[in-house]
C-alpha cells in the first residue's frame, strides 16, 4: 500500500468513528476483554481461628443441681437433634406473637419438656418476603415469644437456647402464600442434659 | 438527578458557577470571568453551557514506549477506562481507535484537528511502559476545544503489574477528577454475598464485575458484609461456629478473622462509622434486638435504642453525628434517624414495611427498601422531605448500597430470575446489570475508594 494512502486510511478511520458525535448518537465503547484478571491482592482465606469469643450469658444458673458448672456458651446448634414430641408453631405474616392455636401446641410441647430434663434449642424462622437483617430480628422474636410462653408454663428457662436464622434456612421455596405459611415458624431440638 | 443538576446543589461552587453561565447564556447577557480553577472543569462547563448532556471524549488505544506488551494492554487497558468513563454517565466515549502519534507533532495536531472535527470534547492519550514486574501509564488528558490543543493534566501512574487492570480504573479517576474536581469510583470493590458454592460466602469483585471471588469458604451462612473506611476490612454476621456472630475479615491481609461480637441471641447489620473509630451493630442480648456502638479501641459496648421492640439496621450519617435505622416502634417497619448518642428520635417514613437504609455519603440522600407488595428502593431526604421512588420492578429490588461519589448505587433484583447486581445512579436511571455471577448474589456493599 503507497505511503500516501495508508495515511489517508489511518485519518480516515477516526473520522468514520468519531462522525457519530456529530449525529449525537453516543458510540457505545468497544467491549473489553471478556478474560478477568486476578484480583487486587490476596483474599486470604477463612482461618477457622478466630479471637476470643465474648459471650456473657444472658440465662441465670440453673437452680436444679448440675455436675457441671454453669456454662456461659450455649452448646452448638449441631449438638441438638430433632423430637417427634416437639411440634413446630407457625406466625402470622410481620408478627411473632403466639396465636391461641399454637398456643394449644406449645403446652403440648412444654408437658412434655417438664416430664425430661434436656436442653432445648428453639429456632426462629421467616418467610422470603422479608429483607434478611430484619428477618434476623424478627425470627429471633418469634423465639423469644416461644421461650417466653414455655417459661410461663413452668420449663424453666436456663434450660432452654434460642436461634434466629431469618429468613436463611426455609424448608420450602415455593413463592407462594402455603409454603410462606410453613417458612413462618418455631422449630424445636432437643439435647440430653 | 443527571450530572448537571447534581453541580446544583447548594454549596458546590461549580453548582453556582454552572447556573450563573447558563442564566448568562439564556438572557444573552456575558457572564463576568469565573474564578480561578482547573482547566478541566472549564471544558466541562463550557460543553454543558451549550446545551450538551455529556462531555465527548475520545480514548485512542495506548502507546508502548517500552517493553514488550504481550498482553495486549496497550488496547485492552484504554477498553476498560473506556467502560469507567461511560459508567460515569459524564462522558460519551469513542474508544478503540489507532494510537496518538507520539513523535511527530505535525502528524499529533493532525489528529487532534480529527478528533474535534468529529466533536470530540477531550483526548485521553497513554504512554504504555512495561518494565517487567511493574506497569506504568503516563496519562495526558488534552482540550479539544482549545484551537491550540491544550494540555489539561498529565500523570504517571505505576502499580504491579499484576495490578495493570487498576491502572486504567485509576486513569478514568483521574479523568474525571480533572473535569469534576472529585475522583472517580472505578477504582472500588464491591462486597456481596453469593449462593455460587452451594451456601452463602462472602464474596468480592471489582466495581464492574471483574475477578469475582469467594473470600470466606466456611459452608455456613454468611451475611451483611460491610467495609471498613480504611477499605482493610469487612464486617459480617457468619453462622461458621453455629449462632449468628459478628466477625471481621481481612481481604487483603494475611490476617485470621476475628470474634468482633459473639453474645447470645443475634450479633448482626454491622455498620463502620465514618472516622472507622465505633462499629454500630445490632445485638438482641439484653432480651430484644437493639442498636448497639463498640468503640473498636477500647472494646467498650454501648447501647443506643431502648425500644422493647426490633430495632436493627443502623447506617452513619458521613458527618458521623447521626445513625438512621429501622424500628417497629410505630408499628410495621419505618426508618428512624438518632443522633450517635441515641437521643433525639425522629421518624422518616410514614407508608409502606421499610428497611434497609443506607445514608449517602454525600449525606443528601437515604436510600431504603420499601415493601408495598413487592420489594423497590426508595430515597428520602434526611429531613422526612423529598420522598421519591427509585425502582418499580421488575421484580423485587433491594439492598440498595452506595458509591463513595454518592451519585452511584449498587442492589440486588430479581429481575433475572434469581437475584443478581445491578447498578444505577442515584435518581433511579442507568439501571444496569453487573456480569452474572452463578447462583445468586445477594447484599452488595460498595467499597471507599481504594488507596
Amino acid at each position: 500500500m503507497a505511503q500516501r494512502r495508508g495515511s489517508a486510511l489511518l485519518l480516515a478511520v477516526p473520522v468514520i468513528a468519531l462522525s457519530l458525535f456529530l449525529v449525537g448518537c453516543p458510540k457505545r465503547p468497544a467491549t473489553t476483554a471478556a478474560s478477568a484478571p486476578p484480583p487486587t491482592g490476596t483474599p486470604s482465606p477463612s482461618a477457622a481461628a478466630p479471637s476470643t469469643a465474648p459471650s456473657p450469658s444472658m440465662t441465670p444458673s440453673p437452680a436444679a443441681p448440675s455436675t457441671a458448672a454453669p456454662s456461659t456458651t450455649p452448646p452448638a446448634p449441631s449438638e441438638f437433634t430433632a423430637n417427634a414430641n416437639l411440634k413446630d408453631i407457625f406466625f402470622d405474616f410481620d408478627k411473632y406473637d403466639v396465636r391461641p392455636n399454637d398456643a394449644k401446641t406449645l403446652d403440648a410441647n412444654a408437658a412434655w419438656l417438664k416430664s425430661n430434663e434436656n436442653l432445648v434449642l428453639i429456632e426462629g424462622h421467616c418467610d422470603e418476603r422479608g429483607t434478611n437483617e430484619y428477618n434476623l430480628a424478627l425470627g429471633e422474636r418469634r423465639a423469644k415469644a416461644t421461650m417466653n410462653y414455655l417459661v410461663a408454663q413452668g420449663v424453666q428457662a436456663s434450660r432452654i437456647t434460642i436461634i434466629s436464622y431469618g429468613k436463611e434456612r426455609p424448608t420450602c421455596t415455593e413463592h407462594s402464600e402455603a409454603c410462606w405459611a410453613q417458612n413462618r415458624r418455631a422449630h424445636f431440638l432437643v439435647k440430653a442434659r | 438527578m443527571n450530572f448537571f443538576s447534581s453541580l446544583m446543589r447548594p454549596g458546590r461552587p461549580l453548582g453556582v458557577l454552572v447556573a450563573l453561565v447558563l442564566l448568562a447564556a439564556t438572557v444573552g447577557v456575558v457572564s463576568s470571568p469565573p474564578a480561578a480553577r482547573s482547566q478541566g472543569a472549564d471544558v466541562l462547563l463550557n460543553v454543558l453551557a451549550t446545551g450538551a448532556k455529556k462531555l465527548n471524549i475520545v480514548i485512542p488505544n495506548f502507546a508502548v514506549v517500552a517493553g514488550s506488551d504481550t498482553a495486549g494492554l496497550a488496547r485492552s487497558l484504554p477498553q476498560v477506562t473506556a467502560k469507567d468513563l461511560t459508567f460515569s454517565a459524564l462522558f460519551s466515549v469513542v474508544s478503540d481507535v489507532p494510537p496518538i502519534p507520539t513523535a511527530d507533532p505535525a502528524a499529533v495536531r493532525a489528529t487532534f484537528a480529527n478528533f474535534a472535527a468529529a466533536g470530540a470534547h477531550a483526548g485521553l492519550q497513554g504512554l504504555l511502559n512495561l518494565r517487567g514486574d511493574r506497569t506504568e501509564v503516563e496519562m495526558r488528558l488534552y482540550d479539544l476545544t482549545s484551537p491550540e490543543f491544550r494540555l489539561i493534566a498529565a500523570k504517571k501512574i505505576d502499580l504491579p503489574a499484576t495490578q495493570a487492570r487498576r491502572l486504567a480504573h485509576k486513569i478514568a479517576d483521574e479523568v474525571v477528577m480533572q473535569f469534576t474536581g472529585e475522583s472517580g469510583v472505578a477504582d472500588t470493590k464491591i462486597a456481596y454475598v453469593n449462593t455460587g458454592g452451594g451456601s452463602k460466602e462472602l464474596s468480592l469483585m471489582d466495581y464492574d464485575g471483574a475477578g469475582a471471588t469467594h473470600v470466606t469458604s466456611n459452608k455456613s451462612i454468611n451475611l451483611s458484609p460491610m467495609w471498613s473506611p480504611d477499605t482493610r476490612s469487612l464486617a459480617f454476621t457468619s453462622y461458621m461456629r453455629g449462632y449468628p456472630y459478628l466477625y471481621r475479615m481481612f481481604p487483603f491481609e494475611n490476617r485470621p478473622v476475628q470474634v468482633v461480637a459473639g453474645f447470645l441471641g443475634i450479633n448482626s447489620s454491622p455498620a463502620f462509622s465514618p472516622d472507622g473509630r465505633f462499629l454500630a451493630m445490632t445485638l438482641s442480648r439484653d432480651g430484644n434486638p437493639e442498636v448497639y456502638l463498640l468503640n473498636l479501641a477500647t472494646g467498650a459496648f454501648r447501647r443506643l435504642t431502648t425500644y422493647s421492640g426490633i430495632d436493627t439496621e443502623p447506617t452513619w450519617s458521613p458527618t458521623g453525628r447521626e445513625i438512621a435505622f429501622v424500628s417497629e416502634r410505630a408499628g410495621g417497619a419505618h426508618v428512624f434517624v438518632m443522633d450517635a448518642e441515641g437521643a433525639n428520635v425522629r421518624r422518616l417514613t410514614q407508608a409502606g414495611f421499610n428497611t434497609q437504609p443506607r445514608w449517602s455519603p454525600k449525606g443528601d440522600t437515604i436510600v431504603f427498601t420499601s415493601r408495598q407488595g413487592n420489594f423497590d428502593l426508595w430515597a428520602v431526604s434526611p429531613d422526612g422531605s423529598n420522598l421519591r421512588r427509585l425502582t418499580a420492578g421488575p421484580g423485587n429490588n433491594e439492598g440498595a448500597s452506595w458509591a463513595p461519589n454518592g451519585r452511584h448505587l449498587v442492589f440486588q433484583s430479581n429481575r433475572p430470575g434469581g437475584y443478581q447486581l445491578f447498578t444505577m445512579l442515584a435518581d433511579g436511571s442507568e439501571q444496569q446489570p453487573i456480569p452474572r455471577t452463578p447462583g445468586e448474589s445477594t447484599s452488595a456493599a460498595w467499597s471507599p475508594r481504594l488507596p
